[in-house]
Protein backbone atom coordinates (compact mmCIF):
# COMPACT_ATOMS: atom_id res chain seq x y z
CA UNK A 1 0.00 0.00 0.00
CA UNK A 2 1.21 3.26 -0.99
CA UNK A 3 2.49 5.99 1.49
CA UNK A 4 -1.53 6.86 3.02
CA UNK A 5 -1.84 10.39 5.23
CA UNK A 6 -4.15 9.38 8.39
CA UNK A 7 -7.25 11.75 6.91
CA UNK A 8 -6.73 9.39 3.94
CA UNK A 9 -6.90 6.21 5.83
CA UNK A 10 -9.87 8.16 8.20
CA UNK A 11 -12.01 8.57 4.85
CA UNK A 12 -11.41 5.07 3.63
CA UNK A 13 -12.30 3.72 6.80
CA UNK A 14 -15.27 5.83 7.57
CA UNK A 15 -16.59 4.66 4.15
CA UNK A 16 -15.61 0.95 5.64
CA UNK A 17 -17.17 1.67 8.52
CA UNK A 18 -20.57 3.91 7.23
CA UNK A 19 -21.22 1.18 4.39
CA UNK A 20 -21.18 -1.64 6.94
CA UNK A 21 -23.47 -0.24 9.40
CA UNK A 22 -25.64 1.71 6.71
CA UNK A 23 -24.99 4.74 8.58
CA UNK A 24 -23.98 8.31 6.91
CA UNK A 25 -20.69 8.75 6.92
CA UNK A 26 -21.11 12.33 8.05
CA UNK A 27 -22.30 10.74 12.10
CA UNK A 28 -18.36 9.25 12.34
CA UNK A 29 -15.38 11.31 13.87
CA UNK A 30 -12.03 10.14 14.96
CA UNK A 31 -13.67 10.18 19.07
CA UNK A 32 -16.46 7.68 17.63
CA UNK A 33 -16.92 4.71 19.35
CA UNK A 34 -18.12 1.95 16.76
CA UNK A 35 -20.87 0.68 19.11
CA UNK A 36 -22.26 4.12 19.99
CA UNK A 37 -22.91 3.91 15.75
CA UNK A 38 -24.54 0.47 16.49
CA UNK A 39 -21.86 -1.80 15.58
CA UNK A 40 -22.08 -5.49 16.59
CA UNK A 41 -19.65 -8.20 17.13
CA UNK A 42 -20.48 -9.59 13.58
CA UNK A 43 -20.40 -6.20 12.36
CA UNK A 44 -16.47 -5.51 13.60
CA UNK A 45 -15.33 -8.72 12.13
CA UNK A 46 -17.53 -7.63 8.58
CA UNK A 47 -15.35 -3.88 9.30
CA UNK A 48 -12.20 -5.91 10.24
CA UNK A 49 -11.96 -8.31 6.47
CA UNK A 50 -13.06 -4.69 4.70
CA UNK A 51 -10.18 -2.67 6.03
CA UNK A 52 -7.63 -5.95 5.60
CA UNK A 53 -8.50 -6.26 2.20
CA UNK A 54 -8.46 -2.73 1.19
CA UNK A 55 -5.75 -1.54 3.12
CA UNK A 56 -3.85 -5.64 2.34
CA UNK A 57 -3.40 -5.72 5.98
CA UNK A 58 -3.80 -8.22 8.80
CA UNK A 59 -5.65 -7.67 12.22
CA UNK A 60 -4.58 -8.56 15.41
CA UNK A 61 -7.65 -10.28 16.65
CA UNK A 62 -7.12 -9.11 20.31
CA UNK A 63 -6.12 -6.35 21.66
CA UNK A 64 -2.52 -4.92 22.84
CA UNK A 65 -3.15 -5.28 26.42
CA UNK A 66 -4.31 -8.99 25.91
CA UNK A 67 -1.44 -9.69 24.70
CA UNK A 68 0.90 -7.95 26.36
CA UNK A 69 -0.93 -10.14 29.65
CA UNK A 70 0.01 -12.86 27.85
CA UNK A 71 3.58 -12.17 27.58
CA UNK A 72 3.67 -10.91 30.96
CA UNK A 73 1.76 -13.33 32.85
CA UNK A 74 -1.83 -12.87 34.84
CA UNK A 75 -1.75 -9.90 37.49
CA UNK A 76 0.84 -7.92 36.32
CA UNK A 77 -0.18 -5.03 34.13
CA UNK A 78 -4.22 -5.64 34.73
CA UNK A 79 -5.54 -6.84 38.39
CA UNK A 80 -9.41 -7.79 39.01
CA UNK A 81 -10.20 -5.59 36.08
CA UNK A 82 -8.19 -2.86 36.79
CA UNK A 83 -5.34 -1.76 35.53
CA UNK A 84 -2.05 -1.59 37.70
CA UNK A 85 0.61 0.88 37.88
CA UNK A 86 3.25 -1.32 35.83
CA UNK A 87 0.01 -1.73 33.26
CA UNK A 88 -0.90 1.95 33.06
CA UNK A 89 3.03 2.40 32.33
CA UNK A 90 2.90 0.01 29.48
CA UNK A 91 -0.18 1.43 27.65
CA UNK A 92 0.95 5.47 28.02
CA UNK A 93 4.55 4.11 26.47
CA UNK A 94 2.17 2.29 23.95
CA UNK A 95 -0.05 4.89 23.09
CA UNK A 96 2.08 7.57 23.82
CA UNK A 97 -1.12 9.85 21.95
CA UNK A 98 -3.39 9.48 24.63
CA UNK A 99 -4.15 11.81 27.11
CA UNK A 100 -2.49 10.91 30.58
CA UNK A 101 -5.49 12.19 31.95
CA UNK A 102 -7.01 8.61 31.05
CA UNK A 103 -4.44 6.88 33.20
CA UNK A 104 -5.46 8.82 36.49
CA UNK A 105 -6.93 7.07 39.04
CA UNK A 106 -8.42 4.21 38.46
CA UNK A 107 -8.69 2.50 35.59
CA UNK A 108 -10.92 -0.54 34.32
CA UNK A 109 -10.26 -2.81 31.54
CA UNK A 110 -14.09 -1.63 30.23
CA UNK A 111 -13.00 1.66 29.92
CA UNK A 112 -10.01 0.57 27.48
CA UNK A 113 -12.43 -1.44 26.00
CA UNK A 114 -13.72 1.56 24.79
CA UNK A 115 -10.52 3.19 23.88
CA UNK A 116 -9.90 0.14 21.62
CA UNK A 117 -13.00 0.45 19.74
CA UNK A 118 -12.67 4.71 18.67
CA UNK A 119 -12.60 5.21 15.25
CA UNK A 120 -9.44 7.69 15.86
CA UNK A 121 -7.77 3.76 17.50
CA UNK A 122 -8.56 2.21 14.44
CA UNK A 123 -7.10 4.62 11.80
CA UNK A 124 -3.67 5.13 14.11
CA UNK A 125 -3.54 0.98 13.71
CA UNK A 126 -4.41 0.96 10.18
CA UNK A 127 -1.96 3.12 9.49
CA UNK A 128 0.92 1.42 11.73
CA UNK A 129 0.17 -1.47 9.83
CA UNK A 130 0.43 -0.37 6.49
CA UNK A 131 3.77 0.65 6.70
CA UNK A 132 4.77 -3.36 6.15
CA UNK A 133 2.78 -3.95 3.68
CA UNK A 134 5.05 -3.06 0.44
CA UNK A 135 4.00 -1.07 -2.26
CA UNK A 136 6.74 -2.72 -4.64
CA UNK A 137 8.39 -5.82 -5.45
CA UNK A 138 11.84 -6.45 -3.36
CA UNK A 139 13.53 -8.20 -6.34
CA UNK A 140 12.05 -6.35 -9.23
CA UNK A 141 10.43 -3.03 -7.74
CA UNK A 142 7.02 -4.20 -9.67
CA UNK A 143 3.98 -3.08 -8.13
CA UNK A 144 2.93 -5.81 -5.62
CA UNK A 145 -1.10 -7.01 -5.56
CA UNK A 146 -3.25 -8.46 -3.01
CA UNK A 147 -3.19 -12.15 -3.66
CA UNK A 148 -4.84 -15.47 -1.43
CA UNK A 149 -4.77 -15.12 2.14
CA UNK A 150 -2.59 -12.09 3.28
CA UNK A 151 -0.43 -12.80 0.55
CA UNK A 152 0.95 -10.02 -2.20
CA UNK A 153 2.25 -11.10 -5.48
CA UNK A 154 4.50 -8.93 -7.20
CA UNK A 155 2.51 -7.88 -10.90
CA UNK A 156 5.37 -7.90 -12.88
CA UNK A 157 7.68 -10.95 -11.50
CA UNK A 158 5.27 -13.11 -9.56
CA UNK A 159 7.56 -13.17 -6.41
CA UNK A 160 5.07 -13.25 -3.70
CA UNK A 161 5.77 -12.65 0.38
CA UNK A 162 3.27 -12.93 3.23
CA UNK A 163 2.32 -9.75 5.25
CA UNK A 164 3.48 -9.64 8.77
CA UNK A 165 0.56 -9.85 11.37
CA UNK A 166 -0.67 -7.74 14.11
CA UNK A 167 -0.75 -10.10 16.59
CA UNK A 168 2.90 -11.09 15.35
CA UNK A 169 4.01 -6.96 15.20
CA UNK A 170 1.78 -6.56 19.03
CA UNK A 171 3.55 -9.85 20.32
CA UNK A 172 7.44 -8.60 19.64
CA UNK A 173 6.67 -4.97 20.46
CA UNK A 174 5.51 -6.15 23.96
CA UNK A 175 8.83 -8.85 23.97
CA UNK A 176 10.88 -5.77 23.36
CA UNK A 177 9.36 -3.68 25.95
CA UNK A 178 9.25 -6.21 28.24
CA UNK A 179 12.81 -7.13 28.17
CA UNK A 180 14.09 -3.37 27.85
CA UNK A 181 11.48 -1.49 30.91
CA UNK A 182 9.97 -4.36 32.84
CA UNK A 183 12.64 -7.08 33.45
CA UNK A 184 15.41 -4.86 34.84
CA UNK A 185 13.21 -3.10 37.55
CA UNK A 186 11.21 -6.36 38.03
CA UNK A 187 14.69 -7.93 38.69
CA UNK A 188 16.14 -5.51 41.11
CA UNK A 189 14.53 -5.22 44.53
CA UNK A 190 15.51 -1.57 45.30
CA UNK A 191 13.13 -0.41 42.04
CA UNK A 192 10.33 -2.45 43.53
CA UNK A 193 10.36 -1.35 46.67
CA UNK A 194 10.27 1.96 45.24
CA UNK A 195 7.44 1.12 43.08
CA UNK A 196 5.58 -0.03 46.23
CA UNK B 1 -36.61 -12.34 54.64
CA UNK B 2 -33.60 -13.27 56.65
CA UNK B 3 -34.56 -17.30 54.90
CA UNK B 4 -33.30 -15.71 51.52
CA UNK B 5 -29.66 -15.34 52.12
CA UNK B 6 -27.15 -17.52 50.01
CA UNK B 7 -26.77 -20.69 51.76
CA UNK B 8 -24.84 -23.04 49.69
CA UNK B 9 -25.54 -25.93 51.94
CA UNK B 10 -29.16 -25.73 50.47
CA UNK B 11 -29.61 -26.75 46.99
CA UNK B 12 -31.25 -24.66 45.32
CA UNK B 13 -33.84 -25.08 42.02
CA UNK B 14 -30.98 -22.36 39.94
CA UNK B 15 -34.36 -22.34 37.57
CA UNK B 16 -33.11 -20.27 35.15
CA UNK B 17 -35.30 -17.46 33.34
CA UNK B 18 -34.73 -15.83 29.50
CA UNK B 19 -36.45 -12.89 28.70
CA UNK B 20 -36.52 -11.83 24.94
CA UNK B 21 -38.19 -8.31 23.60
CA UNK B 22 -38.28 -6.98 20.59
CA UNK B 23 -40.58 -3.94 21.01
CA UNK B 24 -41.37 -1.39 23.24
CA UNK B 25 -44.15 -1.22 25.22
CA UNK B 26 -44.21 2.64 25.66
CA UNK B 27 -41.94 4.77 23.99
CA UNK B 28 -38.52 4.37 25.05
CA UNK B 29 -38.22 7.86 27.27
CA UNK B 30 -41.46 6.76 29.02
CA UNK B 31 -40.36 3.67 29.45
CA UNK B 32 -36.95 4.62 30.51
CA UNK B 33 -38.60 6.88 33.21
CA UNK B 34 -40.58 3.47 34.10
CA UNK B 35 -38.09 1.17 34.41
CA UNK B 36 -34.48 2.61 35.09
CA UNK B 37 -32.97 3.44 38.53
CA UNK B 38 -31.75 7.15 38.66
CA UNK B 39 -27.92 6.41 37.81
CA UNK B 40 -29.07 4.21 34.72
CA UNK B 41 -31.75 7.06 33.60
CA UNK B 42 -28.54 9.69 33.51
CA UNK B 43 -26.93 7.00 31.85
CA UNK B 44 -29.44 6.60 28.97
CA UNK B 45 -29.49 10.40 28.92
CA UNK B 46 -25.53 11.22 28.70
CA UNK B 47 -25.42 8.62 25.95
CA UNK B 48 -23.89 9.51 23.24
CA UNK B 49 -24.96 6.97 20.12
CA UNK B 50 -26.86 6.13 17.37
CA UNK B 51 -31.10 5.89 17.96
CA UNK B 52 -30.25 2.18 17.31
CA UNK B 53 -27.96 1.53 19.98
CA UNK B 54 -29.69 3.87 22.66
CA UNK B 55 -32.86 1.64 21.53
CA UNK B 56 -30.93 -1.67 21.77
CA UNK B 57 -29.46 -0.67 25.19
CA UNK B 58 -32.44 0.38 26.60
CA UNK B 59 -34.71 -2.89 25.79
CA UNK B 60 -31.27 -4.94 26.50
CA UNK B 61 -31.97 -3.41 30.14
CA UNK B 62 -35.17 -3.72 30.56
CA UNK B 63 -35.10 -8.00 29.09
CA UNK B 64 -32.71 -8.08 31.76
CA UNK B 65 -34.65 -6.22 35.28
CA UNK B 66 -37.70 -8.00 33.77
CA UNK B 67 -35.28 -12.23 33.99
CA UNK B 68 -34.50 -10.82 37.30
CA UNK B 69 -37.78 -9.95 38.53
CA UNK B 70 -39.17 -13.56 37.24
CA UNK B 71 -36.25 -15.49 38.54
CA UNK B 72 -36.83 -13.95 41.95
CA UNK B 73 -40.79 -14.33 41.99
CA UNK B 74 -40.61 -18.03 40.73
CA UNK B 75 -37.76 -19.02 42.87
CA UNK B 76 -37.95 -16.99 46.33
CA UNK B 77 -41.44 -15.76 45.29
CA UNK B 78 -40.48 -12.01 46.26
CA UNK B 79 -41.38 -9.28 44.43
CA UNK B 80 -39.50 -6.23 43.07
CA UNK B 81 -40.30 -3.88 40.00
CA UNK B 82 -37.92 -2.87 37.61
CA UNK B 83 -36.46 0.29 39.07
CA UNK B 84 -35.84 -1.54 42.51
CA UNK B 85 -33.27 -3.60 40.34
CA UNK B 86 -29.93 -1.71 39.18
CA UNK B 87 -27.97 -3.13 36.04
CA UNK B 88 -24.48 -2.43 36.88
CA UNK B 89 -21.39 -3.59 35.31
CA UNK B 90 -17.80 -4.64 36.58
CA UNK B 91 -14.84 -3.40 35.45
CA UNK B 92 -14.17 -6.22 32.47
CA UNK B 93 -17.76 -4.66 31.52
CA UNK B 94 -20.36 -7.64 32.48
CA UNK B 95 -23.15 -6.97 34.05
CA UNK B 96 -24.28 -7.59 37.72
CA UNK B 97 -27.34 -6.94 39.67
CA UNK B 98 -27.84 -4.46 42.85
CA UNK B 99 -31.06 -4.28 44.45
CA UNK B 100 -31.82 -0.74 46.78
CA UNK B 101 -31.49 -0.79 50.29
CA UNK B 102 -35.15 -2.28 51.03
CA UNK B 103 -33.75 -5.02 49.33
CA UNK B 104 -29.99 -5.26 49.90
CA UNK B 105 -29.22 -8.90 51.43
CA UNK B 106 -31.88 -10.61 48.61
CA UNK B 107 -29.84 -13.28 46.69
CA UNK B 108 -28.45 -12.25 43.54
CA UNK B 109 -28.90 -13.74 40.39
CA UNK B 110 -26.06 -13.68 37.75
CA UNK B 111 -26.91 -12.18 34.26
CA UNK B 112 -26.00 -11.74 30.78
CA UNK B 113 -27.64 -9.75 27.96
CA UNK B 114 -26.89 -9.12 24.14
CA UNK B 115 -28.98 -7.74 21.83
CA UNK B 116 -29.18 -7.77 17.86
CA UNK B 117 -31.69 -5.39 15.48
CA UNK B 118 -33.79 -4.22 17.66
CA UNK B 119 -33.73 -7.31 19.77
CA UNK B 120 -33.03 -8.34 23.21
CA UNK B 121 -32.35 -10.98 25.34
CA UNK B 122 -31.32 -11.70 28.78
CA UNK B 123 -30.46 -14.70 31.23
CA UNK B 124 -30.84 -14.35 34.90
CA UNK B 125 -29.51 -17.39 36.58
CA UNK B 126 -30.14 -17.53 40.45
CA UNK B 127 -27.28 -19.32 41.52
CA UNK B 128 -24.41 -16.57 42.41
CA UNK B 129 -21.70 -18.85 41.81
CA UNK B 130 -22.80 -20.17 38.84
CA UNK B 131 -21.30 -18.14 35.35
CA UNK B 132 -23.88 -17.33 32.53
CA UNK B 133 -23.58 -16.12 29.03
CA UNK B 134 -26.16 -14.95 26.60
CA UNK B 135 -25.58 -14.04 22.68
CA UNK B 136 -28.22 -13.52 20.42
CA UNK B 137 -27.21 -12.45 16.29
CA UNK B 138 -29.62 -11.62 13.58
CA UNK B 139 -29.09 -14.33 10.45
CA UNK B 140 -29.80 -11.22 7.74
CA UNK B 141 -26.88 -9.60 6.06
CA UNK B 142 -23.70 -11.65 6.76
CA UNK B 143 -20.47 -11.48 4.92
CA UNK B 144 -20.48 -15.03 3.28
CA UNK B 145 -16.71 -15.15 4.24
CA UNK B 146 -16.88 -14.03 7.90
CA UNK B 147 -16.38 -17.62 8.62
CA UNK B 148 -12.83 -17.73 7.46
CA UNK B 149 -11.85 -14.94 10.48
CA UNK B 150 -14.17 -16.42 12.80
CA UNK B 151 -13.18 -20.43 12.71
CA UNK B 152 -10.01 -22.39 12.57
CA UNK B 153 -9.81 -24.76 9.92
CA UNK B 154 -11.20 -27.39 12.18
CA UNK B 155 -13.77 -25.52 13.07
CA UNK B 156 -14.70 -24.99 8.82
CA UNK B 157 -14.10 -28.73 8.38
CA UNK B 158 -17.12 -29.22 11.05
CA UNK B 159 -19.24 -26.53 8.98
CA UNK B 160 -18.37 -28.18 5.87
CA UNK B 161 -19.79 -31.79 6.70
CA UNK B 162 -23.70 -30.46 6.92
CA UNK B 163 -26.17 -30.21 4.62
CA UNK B 164 -25.38 -26.87 2.71
CA UNK B 165 -29.05 -25.59 3.52
CA UNK B 166 -27.91 -25.21 7.01
CA UNK B 167 -24.42 -23.99 7.12
CA UNK B 168 -25.10 -20.67 7.23
CA UNK B 169 -27.34 -20.95 10.14
CA UNK B 170 -24.87 -23.54 11.96
CA UNK B 171 -21.92 -21.11 11.28
CA UNK B 172 -23.59 -18.76 13.36
CA UNK B 173 -24.87 -20.78 15.78
CA UNK B 174 -21.11 -21.69 16.33
CA UNK B 175 -20.40 -17.66 16.59
CA UNK B 176 -23.36 -17.40 19.12
CA UNK B 177 -21.79 -19.96 21.59
CA UNK B 178 -18.07 -18.48 21.59
CA UNK B 179 -19.95 -15.49 22.26
CA UNK B 180 -22.25 -16.86 24.97
CA UNK B 181 -19.23 -18.94 26.79
CA UNK B 182 -16.73 -15.60 26.29
CA UNK B 183 -19.29 -13.43 28.03
CA UNK B 184 -19.90 -16.38 30.88
CA UNK B 185 -16.27 -16.60 31.45
CA UNK B 186 -16.39 -12.75 31.83
CA UNK B 187 -13.74 -11.61 29.50
CA UNK B 188 -15.96 -11.94 26.09
CA UNK B 189 -13.83 -13.02 22.84
CA UNK B 190 -11.08 -10.80 24.18
CA UNK B 191 -8.89 -14.31 24.33
CA UNK B 192 -9.37 -14.45 20.41
CA UNK B 193 -11.45 -16.50 18.79
CA UNK B 194 -9.35 -19.17 17.99
CA UNK B 195 -9.51 -19.87 21.74
CA UNK B 196 -12.82 -20.76 21.99
CA UNK B 197 -12.47 -23.99 19.85
CA UNK B 198 -15.42 -25.70 18.85
CA UNK B 199 -15.48 -29.49 19.27
CA UNK B 200 -18.75 -30.68 18.19
CA UNK B 201 -22.12 -29.29 17.09
CA UNK B 202 -25.29 -31.46 17.77
CA UNK B 203 -27.81 -30.93 14.68
CA UNK B 204 -30.75 -32.97 16.59
CA UNK B 205 -30.67 -30.77 19.84
CA UNK B 206 -28.80 -27.27 18.78
CA UNK B 207 -25.70 -28.29 21.60
CA UNK B 208 -22.31 -26.86 20.84
CA UNK B 209 -18.94 -28.19 22.55
CA UNK B 210 -16.76 -25.85 23.35
CA UNK B 211 -13.18 -26.48 24.56
CA UNK B 212 -10.93 -23.49 25.50
CA UNK B 213 -7.59 -22.71 24.37
CA UNK B 214 -4.76 -20.76 24.61
CA UNK B 215 -5.03 -17.54 26.86
CA UNK B 216 -9.10 -18.60 27.38
CA UNK B 217 -7.28 -21.29 29.60
CA UNK B 218 -4.98 -18.94 31.28
CA UNK B 219 -8.25 -16.77 32.26
CA UNK B 220 -9.63 -20.08 33.74
CA UNK B 221 -7.39 -22.82 34.39
CA UNK B 222 -9.61 -25.03 36.17
CA UNK B 223 -11.58 -25.60 33.23
CA UNK B 224 -8.76 -27.18 31.19
CA UNK B 225 -9.78 -30.52 29.23
CA UNK B 226 -13.75 -29.96 30.06
CA UNK B 227 -15.74 -29.70 27.52
CA UNK B 228 -18.77 -26.86 28.06
CA UNK B 229 -21.70 -27.21 26.55
CA UNK B 230 -24.11 -24.25 24.49
CA UNK B 231 -27.28 -24.75 23.75
CA UNK B 232 -28.47 -22.56 20.76
CA UNK B 233 -31.36 -22.03 19.21
CA UNK B 234 -33.36 -21.09 15.98
CA UNK B 235 -36.07 -18.34 16.17
CA UNK B 236 -37.28 -16.45 12.43
CA UNK B 237 -34.21 -15.12 11.66
CA UNK B 238 -32.39 -14.89 14.91
CA UNK B 239 -30.16 -17.33 16.41
CA UNK B 240 -29.29 -17.40 19.89
CA UNK B 241 -27.09 -19.18 22.36
CA UNK B 242 -27.52 -19.84 26.21
CA UNK B 243 -24.31 -21.17 28.22
CA UNK B 244 -24.59 -21.86 32.29
CA UNK B 245 -22.12 -22.80 33.93
CA UNK B 246 -22.74 -23.46 37.62
CA UNK B 247 -18.63 -23.73 39.88
CA UNK B 248 -19.60 -27.10 41.08
CA UNK B 249 -19.76 -30.40 38.73
CA UNK B 250 -23.44 -29.75 36.83
CA UNK B 251 -22.38 -27.41 34.07
CA UNK B 252 -19.03 -29.48 33.19
CA UNK B 253 -21.55 -32.39 32.62
CA UNK B 254 -19.52 -35.77 33.86
CA UNK B 255 -19.30 -38.55 31.85
CA UNK B 256 -21.88 -41.57 32.90
CA UNK B 257 -18.56 -43.45 33.45
CA UNK B 258 -17.34 -40.51 36.23
CA UNK B 259 -21.00 -40.82 37.61
CA UNK B 260 -20.73 -44.18 38.59
CA UNK B 261 -17.06 -44.13 39.90
CA UNK B 262 -18.27 -41.52 41.98
CA UNK B 263 -21.19 -43.35 43.19
CA UNK B 264 -19.16 -46.29 44.08
CA UNK B 265 -16.82 -44.46 45.83
CA UNK B 266 -19.51 -42.91 47.89
CA UNK B 267 -20.52 -45.64 47.93
CA UNK B 268 -17.76 -47.46 49.86
CA UNK B 269 -17.52 -44.56 52.13
CA UNK B 270 -20.61 -44.93 53.50
CA UNK B 271 -20.66 -48.62 54.24
CA UNK B 272 -17.04 -48.89 55.12
CA UNK B 273 -17.63 -50.61 58.46
CA UNK B 274 -20.12 -53.01 57.29
CA UNK B 275 -19.70 -56.25 56.45
CA UNK B 276 -20.03 -57.74 53.15
CA UNK B 277 -19.45 -60.92 51.63
CA UNK B 278 -19.23 -59.61 47.87
CA UNK B 279 -17.40 -56.88 47.19
CA UNK B 280 -19.77 -53.65 45.85
CA UNK B 281 -19.67 -53.20 42.75
CA UNK B 282 -22.21 -51.15 39.75
CA UNK B 283 -24.77 -54.36 40.27
CA UNK B 284 -24.87 -54.09 44.03
CA UNK B 285 -28.71 -53.65 44.89
CA UNK B 286 -28.93 -50.81 47.28
CA UNK B 287 -31.94 -52.41 49.77
CA UNK B 288 -31.26 -55.99 49.59
CA UNK B 289 -27.80 -56.46 48.53
CA UNK B 290 -25.81 -54.09 50.58
CA UNK B 291 -28.82 -53.44 53.53
CA UNK B 292 -30.16 -50.26 52.81
CA UNK B 293 -32.56 -48.63 55.30
CA UNK B 294 -34.45 -45.82 54.13
CA UNK B 295 -32.38 -43.06 55.99
CA UNK B 296 -29.27 -44.52 54.04
CA UNK B 297 -30.68 -43.86 51.25
CA UNK B 298 -31.78 -40.46 51.99
CA UNK B 299 -27.88 -39.52 53.09
CA UNK B 300 -26.96 -40.85 49.77
CA UNK B 301 -29.13 -38.86 47.39
CA UNK B 302 -28.51 -35.68 49.64
CA UNK B 303 -24.85 -36.04 49.37
CA UNK B 304 -25.06 -36.86 45.19
CA UNK B 305 -27.26 -33.62 44.97
CA UNK B 306 -24.43 -31.58 46.98
CA UNK B 307 -21.57 -33.39 45.09
CA UNK B 308 -23.17 -32.53 41.73
CA UNK B 309 -25.04 -29.25 43.40
CA UNK B 310 -28.41 -29.93 41.65
CA UNK B 311 -31.68 -30.66 42.82
CA UNK B 312 -32.51 -34.23 41.27
CA UNK B 313 -35.83 -35.50 42.13
CA UNK B 314 -34.59 -38.60 44.64
CA UNK B 315 -38.48 -38.10 46.21
CA UNK B 316 -40.07 -39.80 43.23
CA UNK B 317 -37.64 -42.05 42.11
CA UNK B 318 -37.78 -43.52 45.81
CA UNK B 319 -41.57 -43.78 46.12
CA UNK B 320 -41.40 -45.26 42.49
CA UNK B 321 -39.40 -48.15 43.85
CA UNK B 322 -41.80 -48.21 46.70
CA UNK B 323 -44.60 -48.73 44.73
CA UNK B 324 -43.09 -51.16 42.72
CA UNK B 325 -41.53 -53.09 45.41
CA UNK B 326 -38.21 -53.37 44.00
CA UNK B 327 -34.67 -52.79 44.39
CA UNK B 328 -32.10 -50.25 42.72
CA UNK B 329 -28.97 -51.10 41.43
CA UNK B 330 -25.75 -48.59 41.73
CA UNK B 331 -26.13 -48.67 38.00
CA UNK B 332 -29.71 -47.60 37.84
CA UNK B 333 -28.59 -44.64 40.02
CA UNK B 334 -25.81 -43.92 38.14
CA UNK B 335 -28.63 -43.41 34.78
CA UNK B 336 -30.69 -41.69 37.42
CA UNK B 337 -28.30 -39.10 38.11
CA UNK B 338 -27.04 -38.92 34.32
CA UNK B 339 -30.47 -38.39 33.40
CA UNK B 340 -30.85 -35.51 35.42
CA UNK B 341 -27.75 -33.76 35.40
CA UNK B 342 -28.19 -32.30 31.87
CA UNK B 343 -29.40 -28.52 32.39
CA UNK B 344 -32.13 -27.59 30.28
CA UNK B 345 -31.96 -23.54 29.58
CA UNK B 346 -33.53 -23.72 26.25
CA UNK B 347 -37.00 -24.66 28.02
CA UNK B 348 -37.34 -22.04 30.44
CA UNK B 349 -37.56 -18.90 27.72
CA UNK B 350 -40.58 -17.36 27.49
CA UNK B 351 -41.84 -14.40 26.00
CA UNK B 352 -42.35 -10.82 28.10
CA UNK B 353 -45.44 -8.50 26.30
Amino acid sequence: MPYMTESEVFDRFSQIVAKSLRIDPSLIARDTHLNDLGAESLDLIEITMETESQFHIFLPDKSILETAVEVFGPGILENQGYLTEEGKRFLMCRMPQADARAFEGEVAVKDLQQYFLKVGTWVRMIQDLAKYTPAECESCGGPMAASMGFRMKCSKCGQEITLRSGEELNREWVREYYDREYRPHAGSPVSVTAAE
Amino acid sequence: MGNLVYDSSVPQTWLPEVCRLDTFPHAPDVLADMILTPAERAHWTAMRAVEKRRHEWLLGRYAAKEAVRLVLEKNLDVRLSPDQIEIVTDPYGCPQVEYGQQAGHLLKPVLSIAHSQGTAVALAVLDPGARVGIDLESLAHRREDFETVAFSPDERGLLAALPADLRSEWALRMWCAKEAVGKALGRGLSAGLLAFHIARVDLSTGAVEIELRASALDQCPQLRGKSLEVQTNRESCFVSSTFIYHQGAAAMRPSRQEILDYLLQKMGELTQDWDYPDPVGPESLLFTGLGFESLDAVVLCTAIQEHYQTPMPFAELLAEIGQQQRDLSINELADFVNTHLRPSSGEASRRVQ
